[in-house]
Order: C-alpha cells, then sequence, then structure tokens
C-alpha cells in the first residue's frame, strides 16, 4: 500500500468537503463540510505517521480530534445564536458583512 | 556741554526733573481719561493739584538754571542708514525754564478758574482732560532741544487747540472756528517744514546747538552758501528763516493768516486765556527765540516788517468789536505783533519779556472777561432773559456790581496800554527802543523807510490805548444797559474766580519786575535774559554790540514819547467813549459799521472776504472742474473697463463650468466606477470569503513550491 492512495483518498475529502462549505445554503451543513475537511487532514497526518518511524502524527490527529469537537461545540453555539437573531441558518440571507 | 549719548542716566538731574514736568500733565490726561464720569470733579480737582506740582518743579528748574546755566540731555531717536541722526532730548536754559513757568503757572490757575467756571458743563470730564493734553504738548515745545521733536509737539498743540475750540462742537460756529484754526495753522506748518527740511538737507542735523554750531562753521563766499563740501545757493539761508518764520505767522496768528484768532474765540473762555492769548500763540515768538541764532538780516527783516503790520493791523481791528473776547483776541494779535516786531529788530531780551508780561496780563484780562461773561451768564438765568453776554452792548456800569473783577481788569489793561509802574510798560518799552535803534541802524540819518517799523508800533501804542479804554468805558462804567428790565441785581463771581484774577493783577504790576518801574534796564529778568550772538554766515558782529548801545542811549526819549502817546490816546478813548457821551448813549441802538473806515475795522481789514474769495471760491471751482472729470472721463472710463469686465467674466464662468467642472467630474465618475468595481467582491456572503480565501492559499503554495 503506497502512501498516494491515501493522499489521494484525503485530497478526495477535501474537496467534498470545501465543495459542501462553499455551496451548501444551510450553516449546519457547511460546518458538517469543515468536518469533513478536518478529517481530510487526520488522515493525512496517520498515513503519514504510518512511514515514519516517530508517532508525532498520530498525536496531531488525536489533537485535531479534540479541537474539532470543541470547534463542533462553540459553532453549533454560534448557529443557535444567529437563527434566534435572524430566525434563518439560511447563509444566503445572513449577508450583514456586505461592506 | 552738548555732548550726544544715548544713555539716560548721563542726564543732568535738572533735565531728567523736566521731563517729569512734561509726563505730569500727561499723566493727569490718561488719569481724566479713564476715569469715571461721576469722578470727574474729584477727578478735575487732583489734576488741577498735580498741576500745581509741575508748576512748582518748574520754579525749582528756574531757580537752578538761574542766572545762566544750561542743562541739556538726550537720546539717539531714529538713525537713517547713511549714518544721519536725529536725536530728541531737552535743552533747559533760562528761556526755557521761564517758558516753563509761563505755561504751567497760567495752566494751573486756568485749571482752578475753570473748576467752577465748567462746572455745570456736560462735557466737563472732556474739557480738563484736553487741557491737561494742551498742557503736555505744550512744554515738550518748550523743552524740546530739536526741531523735529518741537514740530511734533507743535502739531499736538494745534490738535489740542482745535478739539478745546471746538468743545461746544454742537454749536455750528464753533465747529466751524475749530476747522479754521486747525486748517489755517497748517498753512503756515507747512512753511515750518521746509524750513526743518532746507536745515536738515544742508547741515544734517536739527538739534538747535548743533545747527548753531553748524550755522556758525558754514560760509557764504561769492553768493554760495558753503558747509562741509555742501554748497547751495545763498538765498536758501534766507529762504530758511523766513520758513521757520512761516509756522510762527500760523501759530502766532501774524498777518496775512491771523483770521483764526478772532475765531477761536467760540472756545470757552478759559481756555482762551490760556491757548489763545497767554501760552501757545506765543509759541511762534518762543520758536523764534529758539531759532533766533539762525536767522540773517534779511529774514529778520521780513520778520519785523510782518510784525509791525500785524501789530497795527489788529489794533485797527479791535477798534469797533462789540464782542468783550474779541476786542481782547484782536488785541492779542497785535501784541503778538509786537513781540514778532522785536525778534526781527534784534531786541531779544525784549521780546521775550514782552512775551512773558503780556501772558500775565492778557490773561487776566481773559479770565477777568470770563468773571464778567459768568456774571451776566446767572444774571440772564435769574432773570430769566435771554442776552448775549459777550456783547458789550449788554454791558455797562459793571464796576459797582463786580469791583474784584473790574479792580483786576483795570491793571490788566492798564498794563496792556503801557502806564509805568505796570508790567507792560517795561516790556513795550524796551521794544519800541529796540526798534528805533534798529531803525537808525538800518536807515542811518535823514528819511528811510525803516523807520516805518517803529512808527507803526508808536501809532499802535495809540491805538491800544484808544481801544482798551473804549472797553473799560463800555463795559464797566455808564450805567448797566439792561436794568429797568428786571430788580434782580448783578452779583459778583465765585471766590474762586476771584482768587485766580487777583493773583494774575498781581503779576501785572511793575513792580515784581523790575526795581525801578521807569526804567526796563534795571528789571531782573531783562538782565537774566542773555542775548544769543547770532550765528549767519556774513552777519555783521557789531550789529547786536551797536543796537545794544543805541538802544539804551535812546530810552528816555522813547519811554517819554510812549507816555505821551498813552496820554494822547487815553484822551482821544475817554473824549469819544466817555459815559453820558454821545457814542455811549446810543451804544446799544447804534448801527452797524456805516463808513469805509468803520467796516475796515469791524470786520479785520476783511480778510475773511478775502480770502471767500481768492482762496475758497477757487478752491471750490477746481473742486468741481475735478468733479465734472472724474464724472464724466474717469467714471465713464471705470464703468467701460466694469462692462469688459462682465463680458470677460462670463466667459471666464463657461469655461469654468464645461471645462474645468467637466474634468472634476471625469475623475468622480471614474473613481466611482472603480469603487463599485471593488464593491461587489465585499457580497456579505461568507461562503465567498471562504472560496476566495482557499483560492488565495493555493495561490500562495503555488507561488512558493
Amino acid at each position: 500500500m503506497s502512501i498516494e492512495n491515501f493522499y489521494i483518498l484525503s485530497a478526495f475529502l477535501f474537496c467534498i468537503g470545501f465543495a459542501i462549505s462553499a455551496t451548501k445554503k444551510n450553516a449546519i451543513v457547511v460546518l458538517m463540510g469543515i468536518e469533513l475537511m478536518l478529517n481530510a487532514a487526520n488522515i493525512n497526518f496517520v498515513a503519514a505517521s504510518t512511514f515514519d518511524k516517530g508517532i508525532a502524527g498520530q498525536y496531531f490527529a488525536l489533537f485535531v480530534i479534540v479541537v474539532a469537537a470543541t470547534e463542533v461545540a462553540v459553532a453549533l453555539a454560534i448557529v443557535i445564536k444567529l437563527y434566534k437573531h435572524f430566525n434563518t441558518v439560511d447563509l444566503d440571507k445572513i449577508n450583514h458583512l456586505k461592506g | 556741554m552738548h555732548n550726544v549719548t544715548n544713555d539716560i542716566e548721563s542726564w543732568s538731574i535738572i533735565a531728567l526733573l523736566s521731563v517729569v514736568t512734561l509726563l505730569l500733565p500727561l499723566l493727569a490726561f490718561i488719569f481724566m481719561a479713564v476715569i469715571k464720569k461721576s469722578a470727574e470733579k474729584l477727578s478735575a480737582a487732583i489734576s488741577t493739584a498735580i498741576m500745581f506740582i509741575a508748576t512748582a518743579l518748574a520754579v525749582y528748574i528756574c531757580f537752578q538754571v538761574w542766572p545762566n546755566e544750561s542743562f541739556a540731555g538726550t537720546l539717539n531717536w531714529i538713525s537713517f542708514s547713511n549714518g544721519s541722526v536725529v536725536n530728541v532730548g531737552v535743552l533747559i536754559n533760562f528761556e526755557a525754564a521761564a517758558m516753563l513757568i509761563v505755561v504751567l503757572s497760567i495752566s494751573s490757575l486756568v485749571h482752578l478758574y475753570s473748576l467752577k467756571y465748567m462746572q455745570d458743563d456736560e462735557g466737563f470730564k472732556r474739557y480738563f482732560a484736553f487741557l491737561a493734553f494742551f498742557t503736555f504738548s505744550m512744554i515738550g515745545i518748550v523743552i524740546a532741544d530739536n526741531l523735529l521733536a518741537i514740530f511734533v509737539f507743535w502739531e499736538l498743540v494745534g490738535l489740542s487747540s482745535y478739539l478745546l475750540i471746538g468743545h461746544w462742537y454742537k454749536k455750528e460756529s464753533a465747529s466751524f472756528a475749530a476747522s479754521k484754526a486747525f486748517i489755517v495753522n497748517r498753512v503756515g506748518d507747512v512753511g515750518f517744514v521746509l524750513g526743518i527740511a532746507i536745515l536738515w538737507t544742508h547741515f544734517q542735523t536739527l538739534d538747535l546747538t548743533a545747527l548753531s554750531m553748524a550755522m556758525s562753521e558754514s560760509i557764504i563766499k561769492e553768493g554760495v552758501w558753503e558747509f562741509g563740501g555742501q554748497s547751495i545757493d545763498a538765498s536758501w539761508l534766507t529762504v530758511a528763516g523766513i520758513c521757520l518764520f512761516l509756522g510762527a505767522v500760523g501759530k502766532s496768528a501774524q498777518f496775512p493768516l491771523q483770521i483764526w484768532l478772532p475765531d477761536a474765540m467760540e472756545g470757552p473762555t478759559p481756555i482762551s486765556a490760556l491757548i489763545h492769548a497767554a501760552t501757545m500763540v506765543a509759541a511762534g515768538v518762543y520758536l523764534m527765540i529758539r531759532v533766533f541764532t539762525l536767522l540773517n538780516i534779511d529774514a529778520l527783516t521780513v520778520i519785523a516788517t510782518i510784525g509791525a503790520i500785524t501789530a497795527f493791523m489788529g489794533a485797527i481791528a479791535a477798534l469797533t468789536q462789540h464782542d468783550i473776547k474779541k476786542v481782547l483776541a484782536y488785541s492779542t494779535i497785535s501784541q503778538l505783533g509786537y513781540m514778532l516786531m522785536g525778534i526781527g529788530v534784534g531786541a531779544y531780551g525784549a521780546a521775550f519779556f514782552h512775551l512773558f508780561t503780556h501772558a500775565f496780563f492778557k490773561a487776566c484780562l481773559f479770565l477777568s472777561a470770563g468773571s464778567v461773561i459768568y456774571a451776566l451768564h446767572e444774571y440772564s438765568a435769574k432773570s430769566k432773559n435771554k442776552f448775549d453776554t459777550q456783547d458789550m452792548r449788554n454791558m455797562g456800569g459793571l464796576r459797582k456790581y463786580l469791583p474784584v473783577t473790574f479792580t483786576a481788569y483795570l491793571i490788566a489793561s492798564l498794563a496792556l496800554i503801557g502806564i509805568p509802574f505796570f508790567s507792560g510798560f517795561l516790556s513795550k518799552d524796551a521794544l519800541l527802543s529796540g526798534a528805533y535803534a534798529w531803525a537808525s541802524l538800518m536807515g542811518g540819518e535823514g528819511f528811510s523807510l525803516y523807520y516805518l517799523i517803529p512808527d507803526l508800533g508808536f501809532i499802535t501804542v495809540v491805538l491800544t490805548a484808544v481801544y482798551m479804554c473804549r472797553q473799560i468805558l463800555l463795559v464797566f462804567f455808564g450805567e448797566f444797559r439792561l436794568k429797568g428790565t428786571t430788580d434782580v441785581a448783578v452779583i459778583e463771581s465765585p471766590l474762586l474766580l476771584r482768587i485766580t484774577l487777583v493773583i494774575l493783577a498781581m503779576l501785572s504790576l511793575g513792580l515784581v519786575w523790575s526795581f525801578n518801574p521807569f526804567d526796563f534796564n534795571t528789571s531782573w529778568f531783562l538782565s537774566a535774559v542773555q542775548v544769543p550772538e547770532i550765528v549767519t554766515p556774513d552777519f555783521d558782529q557789531f550789529w547786536q554790540l551797536s543796537l545794544v548801545e543805541i538802544s539804551s542811549k535812546n530810552h528816555l526819549l522813547i519811554s517819554t514819547a510812549s507816555i505821551l502817546l498813552v496820554a494822547v490816546g487815553l484822551a482821544i478813548g475817554y473824549y469819544i467813549y466817555r459815559p453820558q457821551g454821545r457814542y455811549v448813549l446810543n451804544y446799544a441802538t447804534r448801527p452797524m459799521a456805516k463808513h469805509f473806515m468803520q467796516k475796515i475795522s469791524y470786520y479785520n481789514w476783511y480778510l475773511d472776504p478775502f480770502y471767500f474769495y481768492a482762496v475758497h471760491r477757487p478752491v471750490l471751482w477746481l473742486s468741481r472742474g475735478c468733479r465734472w472729470v472724474d464724472r464724466r472721463l474717469i467714471d465713464r472710463g471705470i464703468n467701460l473697463f466694469g462692462i469688459f469686465n462682465v463680458i470677460f467674466a462670463h466667459g471666464i464662468a463657461w469655461l469654468d463650468r464645461y471645462v474645468v467642472d467637466g474634468m472634476v467630474n471625469l475623475a468622480v465618475f471614474v473613481a466611482g466606477r472603480f469603487g463599485n468595481l471593488t464593491r461587489s467582491i465585499q457580497g456579505g456572503k461568507v461562503q465567498n470569503y471562504l472560496v476566495l480565501a482557499i483560492l488565495g492559499l493555493i495561490l500562495i503554495i503555488y507561488w512558493s513550491i
């Protein structure tokens, strides 16, 4: 099993995540896309770690999972706040950043 | 003695004291100017006290100067880039110190007098402020050692005279009189400035002492006046002297500029006493005394001639006036003519002595006239009978009601007429013998035109006796011409007025000025005056000595002649104007001047109409012509130019609107488009930002690999 396969998988996963975050209207789905991108990175870390003597990559993967969990907690709280404020989670309608 | 310095610490204490006497009246002026109107009575009293302090200082200075000391101090004033310097400073000699006493003593007496005389006047505060200001400027003339500084104060004196003549400015005649005095004085001042300019051009200095030194060093060779490598035509020497004299002609009301002085009587009477009788009009004589050493024989002859003519003309004009103050005004003109005649004939000491005695007795006369006017004014208010309180036709017999005023008036008049035992006799006698000596020196034996000058002087003696006799008889003798209209009596003026009159009357007595009242040669005053030597080039050094010699020789003859002439004058005066005489009985109802001689006198030689036709009218015509040119030519040109400008401006406006504004609009448009273009990126959609961020990241990664 060569490392290229892992890289292709993670790139594929990343692209799916990015596509979801860039195109979906629902904020929660966008969050899911971000999760996919994070996990694509995790696959890279773990794959690289298997072809290496140390286990720093695996530590890092665990670290990312913890960060992702907290990130989701905060992001979901933000989404709830957004919903309370705008009565919607449709990102097309939440355009207050417009200059 | 006279070293130019820039350090006030090196001044002598007397020079500094004289500056203090200059500044005290200025202090009084500022004080009166800033004080509240409610405190004006008290502050006027304080201002009067300041004047008396200054008088005491002046007396102290005079004692220090006595008999022949001189104090000077100078400071640099203006430095020119070519190295010449104008200094300003003080020069206190006996003449200056004596003049200081005259100015300050009469000023303080007039202050005292005005406290009462002006008490109900609404311009009380203004009056006292200007009075102090006048005193300040007059002292400036007296002590300044430099012609330019003298000129500055000379103008300030003219200004304060203008302000005080126009004190009752709501009265039209008063404001006209003020303007007339100011304008006529300026005519003389033009001459003064020219004189200063000539001396400055030739000598590069205006200090009096430096000038007389430079003058003695200059020489006249073959009709050319040379000094320090500079040479101009010798006639400039005479011109300079006459130009300086012109200043005196204006200020001292000499022919042909004497027309302003009678009108100046529109001012309050104490002002007439101080400014237009005792001090300011004498400033011209004082100026001639200061520059005496710079005058040559031709200039002196002109001065003597003008002086004698003025003395005669003034005396003639005084003969027929009805206004009590106008008689005194013409008399002042006449006496000033005497003084300048004295300067012209080289009788320097006599001229200054006459200035001195005249200041006191004429101030006394004016203040007594003021007292008469005050009493009649009160009478007019009480009896509810409005009449002209200055017109002698409304007076008569006042000696019974105003004994103190009458006595003072009588003493001062006798001094003016020149009766022995009174001050005027001494000074007038000295003047006349000086004039006679001059004529016999200049003309030699036998008939000569030079004798006309002393002859005019002698005729004036007779005329003076006649007009003063007339005035005293008309005002104080006979019956009061308004009696019978009411039972209110005229009462004597208040104590304050009487005190000043008594003081001035005492100073008009001859014994104060000389131990032997018949002989001016024994006068302590005259012996104190040191006649300076005239230093103009080509001047005969023995001229002045021979004058003194002849004058002391012919003195007995002259005084006898003048006493006789006075007696003749008094006799004529008494005969014509005696109480119960034909003239006096018809006086109140007398018609206006009928005969040509009367008219000449009453209208002051028709000088006013003459100036009206010779100056006033042509100036009016000229200004009308100028107005026509202005209207028809210049205005039209300007209008054309204006129209052209409007057309041009329209063109410019089009250019502005379409070209300049268009460019600005274009720039705005371009900037707006750019803004819109970049604005679309900031869409406010989070997902767009995310895409752009990732794209950016990819680009960075791409380039960094």
